[in-house]
């Protein structure tokens, strides 16, 4: 388990979350302490409800913590912006009334940026997500999986301290998310980008994270945060105990979780 | 997928269509319009008006006073002369209704009243305020475009506020995340999201103010200034020009199918290209 240190970008002490429902105040995180160190990949699991996606979106600033604080960069009382870049799960973030070069170039352009250095910059990191072919393409005309590499190269592109992603994969079909989870690999690996992502797979969580932050429990909290750095591939030893421990912190049996289908094997 | 032949090879045989329906489309329009003109010919030709062109007009006199009317200019002038109203009334009812949606989209205060006038007006013939807009603004021409505002706010509003009500809340969440906020959010975000409802709206309201800027001058018939289609239709009938009736009808038909094929361009240069809308 690693200690918040000063170095931290992220740092979420005795977060807690909820939301108002028609019956009332609904808490759905009790307490969340944890910290992302820089370029460190960090996977926030939990079961489906647990509050992972709340907790994702109190960092990109959408809602406030009712209690304790959410600090990224060293700055508090955050709101939306792009130093904490959001890839959703839902394909239509893109804009449809712009070209797959134009939803990565336009954010560039608000952000300051000159009109030909943002196009430049757009084209770089359409190359970087194996986009280059579909950058004239209006989004309705690409698949799943490439408007979600739409959206981690517009994410990437502005640069920012962390890359959020609230289950990107999560409405791919099983072929192309165990593509996609390669692909950011190594896409990280160049852009050097510290990674915050929430998912109910382990093994998404397995492939891509540093570190896995369970979220359990209703309302949850962090049981454990585990070093999966290096688990090594899915057939090794190594990965099938982190697996198995994984299982266990989250309360749930194999079974269960194929039933839920929160396992993709 | 290795050559051409070969796809061609493997599709499966498209289903026949019937003779008529193989036709291309504009083919069985203008077949279907030629023989909707050949019998309205044979009509007039054998039908009891036999000859009698006071009381309706054959293809051929309507094409001719068509044609007379535009080349002399005083059915030109009508014509453009409706269209100014037209143009103006409705012009006037989109800032209106963007105004009045705008205020319905800040507060709660402001989409009760927009939804309670909406309910009120909307049901409206446009040319029911008439009366009231002649005892306002005296027989001018500020009175019909009152009317056609009128009859245009409430279908633009309508639609405006449903399209901006209807965004998809994801697509504004990453709007605000890459830095977008206020009016910017508003313009570069919300605005061409909502741009189908805003489309749908401009052409509901078209379509009420052709009837009512119509409808106005019939009721009017001679009001300061040019005279549109409506005194033109009023002036006609009153000198028994049958003809020149048929040839306005036949410029506001045309004028509606043109304004039609206008807004159909429009489509598919944006939301039918950005996959907002089916064509």
């Amino acid at each position: 388990m690693s200690s918040l240190t000063h170095t931290a970008v992220l740092r979420a002490e005795h977060v807690q979350l909820g939301y108002w429902t028609p019956d009332g105040f609904m808490l759905a995180v009790q307490d969340a302490t944890f910290s992302v160190a820089p370029r460190e990949k960090a996977i926030v699991i939990g079961p489906s409800g647990c509050g992972k996606s709340t907790l994702l979106k109190a960092v990109a600033g959408f809602i406030r913590p009712t209690a304790g604080r959410i600090e990224v960069a060293g700055r508090e009382k955050l709101e939306p912006g792009p130093d904490r870049a959001v890839v959703f799960q839902e394909f239509d973030q893109l804009f449809p009334w712009r070209s797959v070069l134009d939803n990565v170039a336009y954010p560039l352009r608000i952000n300051g940026w000159k009109r030909r250095d943002a196009l430049e910059r757009a084209r770089e990191f359409i190359e970087l997500t194996s986009l280059s072919p579909a950058a004239d393409r209006y989004p309705h005309q690409l698949s799943g999986g490439m408007k979600q590499r739409v959206a981690i190269a517009r994410a990437l592109a502005l640069d920012p301290a962390m890359l959020l992603m609230d289950e990107p994969f999560g409405s791919l079909d099983m072929l192309t998310r165990a593509r996609l989870q390669q692909e950011l690999n190594g896409i990280i690996e160049r852009t050097q980008t510290t990674l915050l992502l929430v998912t109910h797979s382990m093994d998404e969580a397995l492939t891509v994270g540093d570190k896995v932050v369970v979220l359990a429990g209703a309302p949850s909290t962090v049981t454990e945060v585990v070093d999966v750095a290096d688990v090594g591939p899915p057939d090794s030893p190594r990965y099938a105990e982190t697996h198995a421990h994984l299982r266990d912190l989250l309360g749930v049996t194999h079974d269960e979780l194929k039933e839920l289908d929160v396992v993709n094997d | 997928m290795s050559s051409t032949t070969e796809t061609r090879a493997a599709l499966p045989a498209r289903p026949r269509a019937s003779g008529w329906a193989r036709l291309p489309l504009w083919l069985r329009r203008v077949i279907l319009l030629a023989v909707i003109v050949g019998l309205w010919q044979a009509y007039v030709r054998w039908s009891e008006f036999g000859g009698n062109d006071l009381l309706f007009a054959s293809p051929v006199d309507t094409a001719r006073a068509f044609w007379d009317g535009w080349r002399d200019g005083s059915l030109a002038r009508a014509t453009w002369e409706t269209m100014r109203l037209l143009l103006i009334g409705v012009g006037i009812g989109a800032l209106i209704a963007a105004l009045f949606t705008l205020f319905a989209s800040l507060s709660q205060i402001g989409e009760d009243i927009l939804l309670l006038l909406t309910a009120i007006l909307n049901p409206l013939p446009g040319v029911a305020v008439l009366p009231l807009a002649l005892l306002w603004f005296g027989l001018s021409n500020k009175a019909i475009i009152f009317a056609i505002a009128n009859a245009t706010i409430w279908p633009i509003a309508i639609n405006l506020t449903t399209g901006f009500k209807t965004v998809n809340p994801t697509i504004v969440a990453a709007g605000r995340n890459i830095g977008l906020k206020g009016v910017r959010l508003v313009t570069d975000v919300l605005a061409p999201a909502a741009l189908p409802s805003a489309i749908s709206g401009l052409k509901t309201a078209w379509a009420f103010g052709w009837r009512t800027v119509v409808a106005a001058e019939l009721v009017f018939g001679v009001v300061g200034g040019e005279g549109g289609l409506g005194t033109y239709i009023n002036n006609a009938k009153l000198y028994l020009f049958t003809a020149q009736m048929f040839a306005a009808l036949l410029s506001i038909a045309v004028l509606g199918v043109a304004f039609e094929l206008l807004f159909g361009v429009l489509e598919r240069r944006t939301i039918v290209r950005w996959g907002m809308q089916r064509s």
